[in-house]
């Protein structure tokens, strides 16, 4: 027989290092006369498309098609400290150094410009990579070759801004303190699975996902968060066990420590909360690991919607369903 | 012996092709030759239990012997009575073959639940067989259709009953020098209906915490003729049920005992806890699963 179940959570999640730690992200952005825009940051994409979003976050604010953005010096030799992808803090810290460089590279822009065209700034129009005399929109110039100008001067087109907010430490005795981490994402998942009560397993069907984001600044790449951190905890609710036996871990392989096939992976509905409440680059906020976290609240409240038993211990096991129906039949 | 070095400078690299000790036959008469004249080769059909169990220490396997050149091995043939199916026909093969699918509707549903359509697209019937887990997908559903193995050496040929084949876990009768040629299906004129349970943790890439085959022949009037059951993964082999078989041939659909067949089946099984499930789950789910198959099998 096969029993469904619905199942609900909702999580909160600090991010950045917080805690009064120095956390902090350093980025470069430099026009130069060859039509590329460097922008340099250390920031690693591990998959999750940092690489993708700072590209955006600097187009956006220099107001240029991203095609132009080529990152260079991922490398700590290369380029200034922009901490750990680690924290769910990247696109919050990175993401606010590359919009501060940009910014004020936005300010050298207007400055050259109106040295170029001997006008005051609010009369000139910067947009889509070109700077024009609003009086003369014929006359313009592109980014590149004001680089390219004011290279002959010696000078170059270049900006680097360090985000390094305040971060409180927690009291020593409460810990607590005013604000733990620079801010909070917050998400439901609604979880529908089914029961075979004759093995115990569980297949998951449907996820559906409200995620308070503060501002998507790509959408897919968050709902490829939200799936795949998901699934992460999908793996963590069901089948991920690390076994250990007399100090020596019985599964230390792919083979026998399972987490989810592509088959095991249920259908997705999300939807993203933009109220842009967060210091973030444009109200972003970060939702590398909050999105692991629902899966195991909201699977262990459907199973027990589905059998009317509480397990609470994870992972849920058929061995544990099984179990426990026998149990809720003597 | 010689000693696993982590240090790779230091790790020996003539193994397979480069070694002029790799056996490649292109045919059953080269393949007797090498095997007359060489001892201790280590036989490579598929490769995906065999790389896996060397993962590291391949360097240490000093003569192989790669059976994927013998085309005789990957004939399927069918005669009026029975069906000859290559030791080396690759499981992505079966599932595709059409009269497999007509004639022995758990192997073909088996062949597909195995492994990931990379392991299926490699490994092969016979080195399901010939590697022995209880856990082997295929195993249940050949021993309810009473297949047969051709062995072959040097020097003879012989032909085994699959129920007598295999002697422990990972363990047969085949000698050092033998090697599976080809496995023979017996097709016989009664209808049958069967099903195949495959219980794993995960749907795709998994070795199966249970499974069960079962084959089912009426008669006109609705009763059992015949009733052929196996289990895999509860016992040191995969296991033919005969206490359950006995206890269902002359039932009619509306007599069958369910509770009692499960309960023999679950009592001739011997399963013991591992990574993929208690002996206690094993027991309990054996007994449902067997209740369901029964179900589904007479609807």
């Amino acid at each position: 027989m096969k029993k469904k179940g619905r199942g609900m959570a909702t999580i909160m999640f600090g991010f950045g290092y917080g805690e009064g730690f120095p956390d902090h992200s350093i980025a470069e952005v430099e026009i130069t006369p060859d039509n590329i825009i460097k922008l340099r940051t250390a920031g690693a994409d591990v998959g999750q498309g940092f690489l993708t979003t700072m590209t955006q976050i600097a187009a956006e604010v220099l107001k240029i098609d991203p095609s132009y953005i080529e990152i260079v010096g991922q490398d700590t030799h290369q380029s200034k400290n922009s901490g750990s992808t680690s924290a769910t803090r990247q696109t919050f810290f990175s993401g606010n150094a590359v919009r501060e460089a940009s910014e004020e590279l936005m300010g050298k822009l207007y400055h050259y410009g109106s040295l170029h065209f001997n006008s005051n700034h609010p009369e000139l129009t910067v947009n889509n990579g070109e700077i024009y005399h609003c009086e003369n929109k014929e006359d313009k110039i592109t980014y590149f070759e004001l680089a390219d100008n004011i290279k002959k001067r010696g000078e170059s087109l270049s900006a680097e801004a360090s985000f390094f907010p305040k971060t409180y430490a927690p009291d020593k005795k409460t810990g607590q303190t005013e604000k733990n981490y620079v801010a909070y994402t917050f998400m439901t998942q609604v979880i529908d699975l089914k029961i075979d009560t004759d093995t115990g397993l569980i297949e998951v069907l449907n996820v559906y996902t409200a995620l308070d984001v503060g501002k998507a600044i790509n959408p897919i790449n968050v709902e490829g968060q939200i799936e795949g951190g998901t699934v992460q905890g999908l793996g963590m609710a069901l089948t991920e066990d690390q076994v250990i036996k007399d100090g020596i871990t019985l599964n230390p392989d792919m083979t026998n420590y399972l987490v989810p096939s592509i088959k095991d992976i249920p259908n997705f509905e999300s939807i993203l909360i933009e109220n842009e409440d967060s210091d973030g680059p444009f109200g972003a906020k970060g939702v590398g690991e909050p999105t692991l976290i629902a899966a195991s609240p909201a699977v262990a409240n459907a199973v027990y919607d589905a059998i009317g038993v509480r397990i609470k211990q994870l992972p849920i096991t058929p061995e544990k369903i099984l179990k426990a129906l026998e149990e809720s039949h003597k | 012996m010689k000693k696993q070095s982590k240090d790779v400078k230091n790790r020996p690299t003539s193994s397979g092709r480069d070694s002029k000790e790799y056996f490649r036959p292109k045919s059953k008469k080269e393949l007797k030759e090498i095997l007359k004249n060489n001892d201790i080769l280590t036989i490579i059909a598929g490769g995906t239990d065999l790389l896996v169990s060397n993962y590291q220490k391949l360097y240490k396997i000093d003569k192989w012997l790669d059976l994927d050149l013998i085309d005789e091995f990957k004939e399927v043939k069918i005669f009026d009575d029975k069906i000859e199916i290559g030791s080396m026909v690759t499981h992505d093969r079966l599932v595709r073959l059409e009269k497999i699918k007509e004639l022995f509707p758990i192997l073909h549903s088996a062949a597909l639940d195995l492994g990931s359509p990379q392991i299926r697209s490699r490994g092969t019937i016979g080195g399901n067989i010939v590697t022995s887990s209880p856990a082997g997908d295929l195993l249940p559903p050949l021993l309810v259709y009473d297949a047969e193995v051709v062995i072959i050496s040097d020097q003879e040929e012989r032909k085994v009953d699959l129920n007598t084949f295999f002697t422990g876990p990972k363990k047969n009768v085949l000698k050092e020098g033998e090697i599976l040629e080809k496995i023979v299906i017996p097709l016989k004129k009664d209808k049958s209906r069967g099903v195949w349970k495959k219980v794993g943790k995960r749907k795709a890439l998994v070795i199966s915490s249970i499974s069960l085959a079962l084959n089912i022949v009426f008669d006109k009037d609705n009763i059992i003729k015949k009733a052929k059951m196996a289990i895999g993964s509860a016992a040191p082999v995969p296991l033919r049920i005969k206490s359950a078989e006995e206890i269902l041939i002359g039932q009619s659909l509306d007599s069958i005992d369910y509770i009692k067949v499960a309960k023999a089946a679950a009592k001739q099984i011997s399963p013991i806890d591992d990574i993929r499930g208690t002996a206690e789950y094993r027991i309990s789910v054996a007994k449902n699963i067997t209740k369901s198959a029964l179900k589904e099998v007479t609807k």
